[in-house]
């Protein structure tokens, strides 16, 4: 158990800077999340935590010993890989003993130690099997049998639950979080997924191209997004964006949402006259009385709740290019969507008049994509 | 799917098989079969025909066998004298011999080949060309270059041993039974390892990096991950391999009638020459053939091998 460091961590492949300034300060026992869109930089930092990436520049710590220079197998991890990554040669007993073999430790050590992991996660009747004769979630187990039998001071997984179908996901998610919380060794864990981020971790590192895009818990995240590529990454589905001037009104800045008024932040009034880009939640768009009207291009029931499209006014539409939201696949800027949960029936073609909840509109600043104000 | 067998679809195209809709399941067998009786057929004639023949004249009294000429009895003597002669169990010794010092050998240096260049380093595709190309000369022309080379009065090998002051005289590569085994060896070695390399070389792209990963992460040093990791990854190729090499050098022929016609003294003479020798130098084509039979049944036996090691190798 330790706290772990990354102090101004660099990482390039020739002239391709794959991560720099990376700075992150891990408490002992905490779940960190590093989280990304692929290619950020999330799984070369983690593994250049375990020691399998050389880095560029700065120094790596845990438990306040540098280890920037030390090899894998001195650092005293242990790593959960994507696809497992067990020995198929060897039974689950081996796989799980491997890396106390490699510590040199007694067989009768070895044994005592295996039959206990085994037991935590409800695998002894399968220690003498080999892992091709494994189901999916119980490979995954052995992975973390592998894992927690060291008793290391971190343990880092690298996307662990990718490999397993969506239910399983879902129960192995929360057995590793009350295994964590158990064992209280210090967690660094990586995925695309954000709704993993969300449910898992005590602290979040958004990764983007290579930097640190915020750090912080789930809260501060969904509420307080540092910037537009932040907000829209976190949440399902996305925040959603419009552009439009800000202007003074009667009350205090509005701006136009197709051809009606929105009442806007009272901080947004140090911005009349610029572009800004706004931004709010599917969830917190409401169905109302009054207000900007706009008709459902489609109607998606999930059972409990509802997703309505309906189109951005032209006006509104964002130059998707130009911001950090620019290589976000399922983005599209000419749709918003409106996340319902009510017995209400919905129609394809309909017309809503919506409100914007004043406290729940985020404000960007186009040039730079942080937050404004 | 649509029935194709209707009146008016059977009159328009006639014949019997325009009649029949193979896409229908009931058919589907049909044409399978229809679509490999031309390669069973072919298979018949150029390679079963020729087995059965060769058993068949290995069991009759020939001197050159002619075909439809009126076939001798059939006999057991040259069985008899394939189990009574010495020449035969030498045959074998030697065979086996070279198989254990050509395929240990191969194995040890295809593995090493391999593994050096699945490195990651400047000019690798130009290595791995290089590990490769004595498996692209053509055998016989390979092996008049190192019969040359090997020459005692000539050879280029000799002379390097000579200046270089490893010998005193040169080594007889021709005449002494020891060096022209040893000779016949380094040939089919060198002949034999590049198709180790490439098939090692295979199987270890094969195996995940994150299983390195895994066992660096776990402490393991270079020499245990090549133990725990590995080797035992590489055990079904390896078997895989060393039973292809081992077919091949049982039944390689060009090789060693080139740099030794089997000699000096038998000392180079395996099954392969022993059925040569048999069949066209003292045209005693029975016994040829029944050295033949005796090879091809080794072969089946190895062959069997290979291709339970290769079921059971699918982790």
């Amino acid at each position: 158990m330790a706290t772990v460091q990354f102090d101004q961590i660099k990482k390039s492949y020739g002239a391709v800077e794959a991560i720099r300034d990376f700075n992150l300060d891990i408490a002992d026992g905490e779940f960190c999340v590093f989280v990304g869109p692929s290619g950020c930089g999330k799984s070369t930092a983690l593994k250049m935590l375990a020691g399998l990436e050389a880095t560029t520049g700065g120094t790596i710590s845990i438990g306040g010993r540098d280890v920037t220079e030390l090899g894998p197998g001195k650092r005293d991890i242990a790593m959960v890989f994507q696809n497992y990554a067990l020995y198929p040669h060897m039974s689950v007993r081996k796989n799980i003993g491997f890396g106390l073999k490699m510590q040199g430790m007694a067989a009768r050590d070895i044994n005592t130690r295996v039959e206990e992991a085994a037991r935590v996660l409800e695998l002894t009747p399968y220690l003498d099997r080999k892992p091709r004769a494994l189901s999916g979630g119980q490979r995954q187990r052995v992975a973390l049998g592998r894992a927690i039998v060291r008793e290391p001071k971190a343990f880092l997984m690298d996307e662990p639950l990718s490999n397993l179908d969506a239910k399983l996901r879902v129960q192995t998610r929360s057995e590793i979080v009350k295994l964590q919380k158990r064992l209280g060794v210090t967690t660094i864990y990586v995925t695309h997924d954000q709704t993993e981020a969300l449910t898992m971790a005590d602290k979040i590192v958004v990764m983007k191209g290579g930097e640190i895009q915020q750090v912080g818990s789930a809260e501060d995240l969904f509420h307080t997004p540092n910037n537009i590529f932040v907000a829209g990454f976190i949440g399902s589905p996305g925040m959603n964006f419009f552009h439009g001037t800000v202007a003074t009104g009667a009350d205090g800045p509005v701006t136009r949402f197709g051809e009606t008024k929105i009442a806007l932040p009272a901080k947004c009034a140090a911005m009349a006259g610029r572009d800004m880009i706004f931004g709010i939640r599917p969830e917190h768009l409401r169905v109302a009385e009054s207000g900007p009207s706009v008709g459902l291009t489609l109607v998606e029931n999930l059972g409990t709740e509802k997703i309505l499209h309906f189109h951005t006014p032209g006006q509104n539409m964002l130059e998707l290019d130009r911001t950090a939201l620019a290589n976000d696949e399922e983005r599209d800027a000419q749709s918003m969507l409106i996340r319902v949960i009510d017995d209400r029936r919905y129609r394809d073609g309909e017309t809503l008049n919506l409100s914007f909840p004043v406290d729940k509109i985020h404000v960007f600043d186009p040039d730079t994509n942080e937050v404004a104000g | 799917m649509t029935d194709t067998t209707t009146p008016h679809r059977g009159r328009s195209s006639g014949g019997l098989f325009a009649t029949i809709d193979f896409s229908a399941p009931r058919h589907r067998a049909k044409f399978g079969y229809l679509l490999l009786a031309p390669a069973v057929l072919l298979m018949a004639v150029i390679i079963v025909y020729p087995i059965l023949l060769s058993v068949s004249i290995s069991m009759q009294d020939v001197r050159i066998a002619r075909i439809g000429d009126g076939a001798e009895p059939w006999t057991l003597e040259n069985y008899q004298w394939l189990f009574g002669s010495g020449e035969t169990w030498h045959a074998l010794w030697v065979t086996f011999k070279l198989v254990a010092v050509v395929g240990g050998l191969s194995v040890i240096i295809g593995f090493a080949t391999a593994m050096l260049v699945n490195q990651k380093f400047r000019g690798r595709a130009a290595a791995r060309l290089f590990v490769a190309l004595p498996w692209a000369v053509p055998e016989v022309v390979a092996t008049v270059i190192w019969a040359w080379m090997l020459d005692s009065s000539f050879g280029l090998v000799n002379w390097l041993l000579m200046r270089s002051g490893m010998v005193s005289e040169p080594i007889a590569f021709g005449s002494d039974p020891n060096a022209a085994f040893a000779a016949v060896c380094f040939v089919m070695i060198w002949k034999g390892y590049p198709l180790m390399s490439i098939m090692l070389l295979a199987g270890l792209q094969s195996i995940p990096e994150e299983q390195y990963q895994a066992a660096k992460v776990d402490g393991a040093g270079v020499w245990q991950r090549f133990w725990y990791i590995t080797l035992p990854n590489m055990l079904p190729v390896v078997g895989v391999t060393l039973v292809m090499t081992t077919l091949w050098v049982f039944r390689d022929f060009a090789i060693i009638h080139v740099l030794t016609q089997g000699g000096p003294l038998g000392a180079t003479t395996t099954l392969s020459i022993l059925t040569y020798e048999q069949s066209f130098e003292f045209f005693r084509m029975g016994q040829g053939a029944a050295v033949g039979v005796l090879t091809m049944v080794l072969c089946a036996v190895i062959s069997r091998a290979l291709v339970g090691r290769m079921a059971k190798s699918v982790h």
